[in-house]
């Protein structure tokens, strides 16, 4: 085992990433005699052609003319340069100059991008933001419903600090959102009316001619008018429900809807998703609980006032409708049955409610100095840090300025708290350089020093809540034990206990493995009749749940490359032909037999995203494993690459494998491909929208035709895998430290909100080397990365 | 063992928010009427180009651009829906920025309106189009711009999804949802002017103190932090100037809706009625006069990336615009990205009907106002010859019913010249025009 450990480290040394300095030495020696022989005659002093090569500095870190080595290389990875009529360039020349330009570029980018290897002052995200106004306020709500969509780094990171600028729009946004959210947890007057009704029948004959009423099959819905409503506040939804299922048939779910009616199409938001048992004699309760505002809701005067609550059959599929006057045969669907449903709110727990006693305590409001507290705690626990008196000083100031000409006390405060919400101490995680606090040397030639214990705590629960910390952690950083490793150790295994946690592993896993890809992909109706787009989400969902059952659960991570069960719901079952879960849930399932499901390259997620939307496509697949999984992307394709023509009659009947090779046979294609397609190859057996199959499909001139498929690689590295088992195979026993690595990077990338750099290699190494002694657990990994002097400094 | 981490087994929420058609809306009267027509500007940007198969053959019917220059140019079939307002419409063959040329074929979206070079690791972008008239009459309404993208924010560089850039070069976010752009634009709130103007003097005091505390904050911060935190005291800055306006603004109600408009509940599931109701927008906003400039990006060019790519396949079309685009050299791939054209340009007709039929002083909507349509793609990732439409601005000089093509040596920024000396915008030049482009111009 040491042996193996230590060939493991040495390996590990060699690094992925270019060394920051430009490689002169080898275009020197290696690359300036091709190109003076191949290309100086015209590019040189002597030639016509422009650019005059003699002339372009070689190094393309610090010199000019990197855009126009970029050039050079298209042209001559697209066999453009030389042209026809010179001398040809012999495929081992061209590598040469090939390698060198490639190396240098992808070096030079990264030496642009670097920030010394720190952490750059970054905005809150967007979810990030959300979750920690419902932490700060105590109220579930969509804040950041208005503000921009965000980009994605270089790296698929949404929390990287580079990416995560400001604008003027944003900060508008900010402030109205601050406001908003104020005006929710801050109440004031006596409390509001609650409104109440119970709904018995069924709204008749609604305007899609659907016949409405109390059975749920696939046909009918159940709508609810509901005639006095609140314009804000919380409101639950009670529905006493049972549900009658024939032998073998699944648990019928019920969508809950909210919206209004309108004279086209009806507006609605959908409350919740669930599954319905219970018994005629023993019907269930069901409670949901929302935000009335997060509903479409009626204008002042509306044609059709009220709201409506639609509840649905999301199962049963619809039974053929009886001829006039003939009896209707018994279902032999899933059906629900509705008893009642029951509107409340606006819901309070007790007045004032407790989100406003958090903020403005009831005792103590004639003393003087408690607009001081009230101010201080809440500074205090925005800014995720103690505050000066200063600090507090100058936004209590604030207060006593808009105080008299305010309409209340409670309205004064509002604004004096937005005040606190759109500081950049709030709306950006800050780690300040503290002045006469010695530090260690780090990139760039600046300093690195250690964090605060509150800035620890801070980053700590943004990593694994996505959030500002708790009290515990506020409590462990105002007495300075927390950065204790024990401590650290402890901290993570707790934070991992609270459902919050879940934020971590959504977050992370659908960003690192890209699943809003799920979304931009639209599948070709003309190839799958019967998709259901709702399965895309169940996709994403199922890679998440995926994830979160090897980290809550202490297995390795290897289980995702290869796992003997997988994490599915009813739909997914059908789905992939897998056993059916009898849930609608997701559930873990043992799999038996069933050897083509597994691990996260044989779920939908990554077929689907990585396929066309009409059939699979081997070199997105390979991409991403390349990507994703090893970190080892490769470059991105040369401007104008044409694409694979596979509608051409001549390549239409070979295989897709087949057709990649004649692609390579161009030198210029075959020299990033041959390095890239053979990872695709052995997931020939699933289609577009990830199902196993025995045979290809093409469309030949609009008709669908079956098609021979080829699912046997020779990978780069010599190994041969027939289908998709044997590749996971091969990954586990000669993948498993790459895939590790890989894994150390992208989780401690998404740790730190920046993006790797050269001077953290040896780090890496280290979690890497401890990872793979540590049997592949997440948990452990984030510990370890949680205790390491990366994520400690700044 | 503790399960508090696991989900409810009953209910997981899922995105709420369902897809819809909207009731359209008709808009009442206007606030304060200026004095004289305002002259207004809306840019349209489709990214990957248009079909344009050779004239032999079989497919050349569904070639964007029309059949002979000149006056008697005839439209095929991809702009056959403007033929009953060609009296207005003015097709250009032949221009491109010259410094996009030079950029990837995926790259050129984001200088459309500005024409600036940029490449590599030093990516500065220019002032856009609209925004160089924002600048210069936005004071007069309500918002000095108008800017939407079918992808909304403003994604990342040359893969921007705003057609909109300020002068430092940094992107304008373009909104996405139609709700929002309602809101924005006619959304009144519920607060009495009273309390809106205290609420505006409380902005501006909270915004001076946020600058002031920042200030200690900097001097803590690296070189880079300290950029960052700029961006955030000029965003601040900036919305200080709003906040100053918007007092001046407070006096003015702003224009009145009928009542369905808060229905308004359409996303991009729905193409053609979500253009459609972003074309609505943008006549929404010009026949109130809230503003006189208006940018909607219907797609950007990152491919995989973007939400329009998926447009084509909504409706129907095989593939998605990306892969329509790449097909459109192949068998019926011409036809097929024509038809997708068609489309486009039916939306397009639709918008300068609309204006056109809606009156205003002496003449019609579309008379004070330019709508430039287009790409910088001929076929996709050709970044010459871009497809483009002018039309309207009657009242401001224009010269319509004819297809021009000056020749691929004239910057596009030329065009951009003739149409501020055509809005009266003063400019020394705009990017890197070389002249003027008068063709265009009576």
């Amino acid at each position: 085992m040491l042996h193996r450990i230590l060939i493991l480290t040495a390996t590990l040394l060699v690094s992925v990433v270019s060394a920051a300095e430009p490689d002169l030495k080898t275009f020197r020696s290696r690359v300036e005699p091709v190109l003076k022989q191949y290309c100086y005659d015209c590019h040189g002093p002597e030639g016509e052609a422009s650019p005059r090569m003699t002339l372009l500095d070689p190094d393309l870190y610090s010199g000019v003319d990197g855009e126009t080595w970029h050039d050079a290389l298209n042209r001559i990875n697209q066999g453009k340069m030389p042209p026809a009529d010179a001398e040809a360039l012999p495929e081992a020349e061209r590598q040469i100059v090939v390698d060198w330009l490639t190396t240098e570029i992808s070096g030079a980018t990264e030496a642009k991008r670097s920030t010394g290897g720190k952490v750059v002052f970054r905005r809150l995200t967007n979810y990030e933001y959300n979750n920690t106004l419902r932490d700060l306020l105590g109220i579930e709500f969509d804040y950041a419903e208005n503000l921009p969509p965000e980009s994605k780094s270089v790296d698929g990171f949404l929390n990287n600090g580079q990416v995560l600028g400001i604008s003027p729009l944003q900060m508008e946004y900010y402030l109205a959102a601050a406001r908003l959210a104020l005006n929710k947890a801050i109440v004031t007057g006596d409390q509001p009316e609650v409104f109440s009704q119970v709904v018995q029948k069924s709204i008749q004959g609604a305007r899609d001619n659907s016949v409405n009423g109390e059975m749920l099959d696939g046909r009918q819905q159940f709508i609810a008018g509901i005639t006095r409503f609140p314009r804000a506040g919380k409101i639950r939804v009670t529905v006493q429900a049972y549900s009658v299922i024939p032998d073998g048939k699944p648990v019928p779910e019920m969508e809950v809807n909210i919206g209004i009616r309108s004279d086209t199409l009806s507006p609605s938001g959908r409350l919740a998703v669930t599954e319905v048992v219970g018994s005629e004699a023993e019907p269930e309760t069901l409670v949901f609980e929302g935000r009335i505002e997060s509903f479409p809701l009626p204008g002042k005067n509306p044609k059709y006032p009220g709201i409506q609550i639609r509840l649905k059959n999301l199962t049963a599929l619809p039974e053929p409708v009886p001829k006039k006057g003939e009896p209707r045969p018994p279902s032999t669907e899933p059906n629900i049955y509705i008893k009642s449903v029951t509107f409340e709110g606006p819901i309070y727990d007790n007045w004032p409610p407790q989100h406003h006693i958090n903020i403005l305590p009831q005792e103590g409001v004639e003393e003087a100095g408690y607009v001081e507290r009230v101010v201080s705690e809440f500074m205090r626990r925005a800014f995720r840090r103690p505050v000066t008196k200063t600090e507090v000083a100058k936004i209590v100031d604030f207060h006593n300025s808009i105080a008299r000409e305010s309409e209340s006390f409670e309205d004064a405060i509002r604004e004096t708290l937005a005040l606190v919400l759109i500081s950049p101490e709030f709306l950006f995680l800050a780690e300040p350089i503290e002045p006469g606090k010695p530090g260690k040397p780090g990139g760039l030639g600046r300093k690195v020093q250690s964090l605060t214990e509150h800035e620890l705590a801070t980053r700590l629960s943004y990593f694994l809540w996505s959030s500002m910390p708790d009290q515990q952690l506020f409590d462990l950083a105002d007495k300075k034990k927390l950065s204790k490793p024990a401590e650290l150790e402890l901290q993570v295994e707790r934070m991992l206990e609270d459902e919050r946690s879940w934020q971590f592993v959504r977050n992370f896993t659908s960003q690192w493995l890209d699943l809003s890809g799920l979304h931009r992909i639209a599948i070709n109706p003309q190839y799958y009749k019967d998709f259901d787009e709702r399965l895309k989400s169940q996709m994403a969902e199922e890679t998440v749940r995926f994830v979160g059952e090897v980290l809550y659960h202490d297995l390795s991570v290897l289980n995702l490359l290869r796992s003997d069960f997988v994490v599915i719901n009813q739909s997914l079952a059908r789905h992939y032909g897998l056993p059916d879960p009898g849930s609608s849930q997701f559930v873990r399932v043992q799999l038996q037999g069933h050897e083509n499901r597994g691990g996260l390259m044989t779920q939908g997620s990554f077929l689907l995203i990585n396929s066309n939307g009409e059939d699979s496509h081997p070199i997105k697949r390979a991409v991403w494993i390349l990507d994703r999984l090893l970190d080892d992307p490769p470059a991105p394709p040369p401007p104008d690459v044409p694409a694979l023509e596979s509608e051409k009659e001549d390549l239409a009947s070979l295989t897709i494998k087949r057709q990649l090779e004649l692609h390579r046979e161009k030198a210029s294609c075959n020299s990033c491909h041959r390095q890239i397609d053979p990872w695709g190859i052995p997931f020939e057996n699933y289609d577009a929208i990830g199902r196993w199959r025995e045979t290809g499909l093409r469309l030949v001139r609009g008709q669908a035709v079956q098609a021979e498929l080829d699912s046997h690689a020779k990978l780069p590295t010599g190994a041969e895998v027939d289908g998709v088992v044997d590749f996971q195979k091969y990954m586990i026993e000669h993948e498993s430290e790459r895939f590790a690595r890989a894994l150390v990077k992208k989780l401690t990338t998404y740790a730190l909100g920046r993006t790797l750099e050269f001077t953290d290699e040896a780090e890496v190494s280290e979690l890497t080397t401890q990872f793979i002694n540590n049997q592949y657990n997440l948990k452990k990994l984030m510990i370890a990365i949680v205790q390491s002097s990366l994520f400690q400094s700044k | 063992m503790n399960k508090s981490w696991h989900l409810n087994r009953r209910t997981f929420l899922q995105g709420s928010g369902v897809a819809l058609a909207l009731p359209w809306m008709e808009c009442m009267s206007q606030a304060a009427p200026a004095k004289s027509a305002p002259k207004r500007l809306a840019s349209i940007y489709f990214p990957f180009g248009v079909s344009l198969p050779g004239s032999k053959s079989e497919y050349a019917q569904w070639n964007w651009f029309p059949e002979v220059t000149g006056e008697t140019f005839r439209f095929r079939k991809s702009l056959e829906s403007l033929e009953p307002l060609r009296e207005q419409v003015t097709v250009l063959g032949s221009l491109s920025h010259p410094a996009g040329r030079k950029m990837g074929g995926h790259d050129t979206g984001d200088i459309f309106l500005t024409g600036a070079s940029f490449r590599g690791a030093d990516y500065r972008n220019g002032i856009s189009l609209d925004q160089y008239i924002a600048n210069h009459v936005g004071e007069e309404t309500r918002f000095g711009s108008l800017v939407m993208s079918s992808d909304g924010g403003v994604g990342e560089p040359t893969r921007a999804t705003t057609l909109s850039f300020t002068a430092q070069g940094r992107p304008v976010p373009a909104l996405s949802s139609p709700r929002q752009i309602i809101d924005r634009l006619f959304g009144t709130g519920d607060a009495s002017s009273q309390a809106q103007r205290r609420l505006l003097k409380n902005t501006g005091s909270m915004l001076d103190l946020v600058l002031e505390n920042s200030r200690s904050m900097k001097n803590r911060l690296g070189r880079q932090d300290q950029r960052k935190l700029d961006d955030y005291l000029a965003s601040v800055r900036e919305i200080e100037q709003r906040v100053k306006r918007s007092t001046a603004w407070l006096d003015i109600p702003k224009p009145e809706m009928a009542e369905e408009v808060a229905n308004l509940a359409v996303d991009q599931s729905l193409p053609v009625e979500y253009m459609q109701a972003m074309y609505d927008l943008i006549f929404l906003a010009f026949q109130t006069d809230s503003t006189r400039v208006a940018t909607y990006m219907l797609g950007q060019v990152a491919g995989a990336t973007t939400i329009a790519n998926a447009f084509p396949a909504c409706l129907g079309l095989q593939g998605n615009w990306h892969g329509l685009a790449h097909g459109a050299g192949k068998g019926d791939g011409a036809e097929k990205l024509g038809r997708f054209d068609q489309l486009l340009t039916s939306q397009l007709s639709r918008f300068i009907q609309r204006l056109s039929e809606t009156q205003e002083y002496d003449g019609t909507l579309l008379d004070n106002t330019l709508v430039f349509y287009g790409s910088s793609n001929s076929k996709t990732h050709n970044n010459s010859n871009y497809p483009l439409i002018l039309a309207g601005g009657r009242s401001l000089g224009m010269k319509h019913n004819q297809f021009l093509t000056p020749g691929s040596h004239v910057p596009l920024s030329n065009l951009f010249v003739t149409l501020l000396d055509a809005m009266d915008i003063p400019h020394d030049g705009f990017a890197d025009s070389t002249g003027e482009l008068s063709e265009v111009r009576v």
